[in-house]
């Protein structure tokens, strides 16, 4: 069985996604389950879109515990929406067969949570999003799955094999990356591919971008900064004149 | 004109409130258009696709409550959502109805079929919308980025179709007198579209929950990853205790990681709480816990980074490290 888990270095803090941590744990978990150990009947196959320095989140997920690496180098062009990611992404992964392709529930920096059902589409795959659990073997080419909705529900559904699933937080607890496999990942060598081998023309968004602006103030927003005991005491003060205490 | 679609978010046989958000949005784009430069003043069309088991009540109710045209969708029997199914169903509808915008509620349904469904369509996606207005000649999207802290605004470099998931409790439906003028349309699915069936609904869970303790509660202190470890978590408790008739809640990354149960989650997938104060320890205030503890009627937030959305939604923000304040405060009840 080949896995492949869509990863991506946060603009804002150039860490690996939170979300996309328990995308490759649920993959992971999964090898650990149903590969023979030290087999590569089940292979994790990490892939990145992004920048060339974007490679540290692959040597990340290696010190993971993932297979093999392949790093898309993306042109610099300021906005990169999901569209253009997954556009890239399923070049890459079109050509290989991969039964099961994760990806988190959305990245913190663009919070659009669309790369894993655009690649989907483009691949023809089934795709299930938010999922908060996942279950492999029961039946032969199906994973099941709990998709979850708002206010405590969930939906159980089956799904063919090969589907994309994106995975929300809470599914697991992601591992640490090992030192032990950390220096295995030293050696590892990355598959790289550039954007502009991909395409003859590569993909562009229709959409451009206008500002970057705050959001809208909702309220007062009355700053208290100060020693601790003045803070302490002006707090009280609201309390008392809200009538909270 | 084009018309813009909605499509109508039905859940267990019945309409969900953000449909009519759906439709306050929709209004907002049609007045916008028609103030444009070159906007055409011939009225644009709304029209609603409302798919259900038995839609007709459904439409009859967008129709009397809004006045907007609607097509009642009838899917076949024992089938329910999957986002397979509402891309094979949708996508011929709308390339008959070749709309302008397709609005989709930016909830769990919404999330799950809109991109793939706008991929198809060769449409633009825009996810999570939560702001629209005009520059006088174009219309500009917001969308909020990098953790919540800032909007994004775009413009669309052409006449072509966008799909845009709303984030819900932005569009408030305006009570007005509805000027009845749409009309209903009926229309039904075959079970067998000659498309392979992939992926198929089991059925729908409840988590058990015990949100009420936090539903009652008029006094909540709630504590997010900024209070840094598990073991902080007794002094927010304690801190919740210099209170009377309070209660703690969390934020979802501490549920997660399993430090505190779920019956203390606020946000969209946890409780929607609405107590007198709510005191937000630590929590940086994303859009999905913004959802559960709006309504509050005073928002205290202790951070350490005045730059965090939860200081634009609260009236008074402390900035100071978390712990430090709570035994300073605690130190001198
Ligand atoms: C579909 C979906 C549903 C979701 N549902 C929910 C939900 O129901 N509820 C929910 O809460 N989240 C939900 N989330 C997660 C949400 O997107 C955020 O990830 C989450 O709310 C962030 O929690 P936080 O504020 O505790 O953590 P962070 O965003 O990491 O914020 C921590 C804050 O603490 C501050 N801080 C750090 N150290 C200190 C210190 N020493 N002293 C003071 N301040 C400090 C930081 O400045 C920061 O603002 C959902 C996400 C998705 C995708």
């Amino acid at each position: 069985m080949k896995i492949l888990v869509c990863i991506k270095q946060g603009l804002d803090d150039g860490k690996m996604s939170r979300f996309d941590e328990f995308a490759l744990e649920e993959a992971l978990a999964l090898k650990d389950k149903l590969g023979k150990p030290g087999s590569l009947d089940v292979v994790v196959d990490v892939i990145t879109a992004g920048p060339v320095h974007a490679v540290a989140v692959l040597k990340r997920a290696f010190g993971m515990g993932a297979d093999r690496g392949i790093h898309i180098i993306t042109r610099d062009i300021g906005y990169m929406p999901a569209f253009v990611t997954a556009s890239n992404l399923a070049v890459v992964a079109g050509r290989q067969d991969y039964d099961l392709i994760l990806t988190g529930i959305m990245s913190q920096d663009m919070m659009e949570g669309q790369t894993g059902p655009m690649l989907a589409e483009f691949l023809g795959m089934p795709c299930a999003t938010a999922v908060v659990k996942s279950k492999m073997g029961t039946v032969p080419g199906i994973v099941r799955v709990e998709r979850e909705m708002e206010n405590g529900y969930k939906d159980c559904l089956d799904v063919h094999l090969p589907a994309v699933l994106t995975i929300q937080a809470g599914i697991n607890i992601p591992r640490y990356p090992s030192l032990s496999k950390m220096l295995v990942a030293a050696k590892k060598s990355i598959t790289t591919l550039v954007e502009e081998d991909l395409f003859s023309n590569p993909v562009s968004p229709k959409e451009f971008l206008v500002a970057i602006e705050y959001p809208d103030q909702t309220r007062a927003g009355q700053r208290l900064d100060g020693s601790l005991d003045d803070q302490v005491r002006q707090f009280q003060s609201f309390l008392q004149e809200k009538g909270l205490v | 004109m084009k018309p813009i679609l909605i499509i109508a978010e039905v859940m267990d046989g019945s309409i969900r409130p953000v449909t009519w958000e759906l439709i306050a949005a929709a209004r907002v784009i049609k007045e916008l258009m028609k103030n444009n430069v070159g906007g055409k003043k011939d009225s644009l069309k709304i029209q609603v696709i409302v798919p259900a088991q038995n839609p007709l009540p459904l439409a009859k109710k967008i129709l009397s409550r809004t006045g907007v045209d609607v097509l009642a969708l009838q899917i076949p029997e024992d089938t329910a959502y999957t986002s397979e199914a509402y891309k094979n169903w949708l996508s011929p509808l709308v390339r008959v109805c070749d709309p302008s915008h397709i609005l989709v509620a930016h909830t769990s349904q919404g999330r799950d079929f809109a991109p793939g469904l706008a991929v198809r369509l060769e449409a633009i996606s825009l996810a999570g919308v939560n702001k629209i207005c005009s520059d006088g000649d174009l219309l500009l999207y917001y969308r909020p980025v990098l953790n919540n802290t800032r909007n994004m605004v775009l413009g669309l470099e052409s006449d072509l179709l966008v799909v845009l998931t709303l984030m819900p409790g932005i569009f408030f439906p305006r009570v007005s007198k509805v000027k009845s003028c749409g009309s209903i349309t009926f229309k039904k699915i075959c079970r067998w579209s000659g498309q392979p069936v992939r992926m198929v609904h089991q059925k729908i869970l409840k988590q058990e929950n015990n949100h009420q303790i936090l539903k009652t509660a008029p006094i909540i202190v709630a504590a997010g990853r900024g209070i840094g470890e598990r073991s902080n978590l007794e002094y927010v408790f304690r801190f919740a205790k210099c209170f009377l008739a309070s209660a703690v809640a969390a934020s979802r990354p501490l549920v997660d990681m399993g430090w505190i149960g779920y019956d203390h989650q606020v946000g969209i997938t946890g409780a929607s709480v609405a107590p007198r104060l709510y005191i937000a320890c630590g929590i940086s205030g994303s859009s999905q816990h913004l959802a559960g503890m709006k309504e509050s009627d005073w928002v205290v937030s202790i951070n350490k980074n005045f730059q965090a959305p939860i200081c634009s939604n609260a009236d008074l923000c402390i900035v100071a490290d978390v712990l430090p304040f709570i035994l300073a405060f605690l130190e001198r009840e």
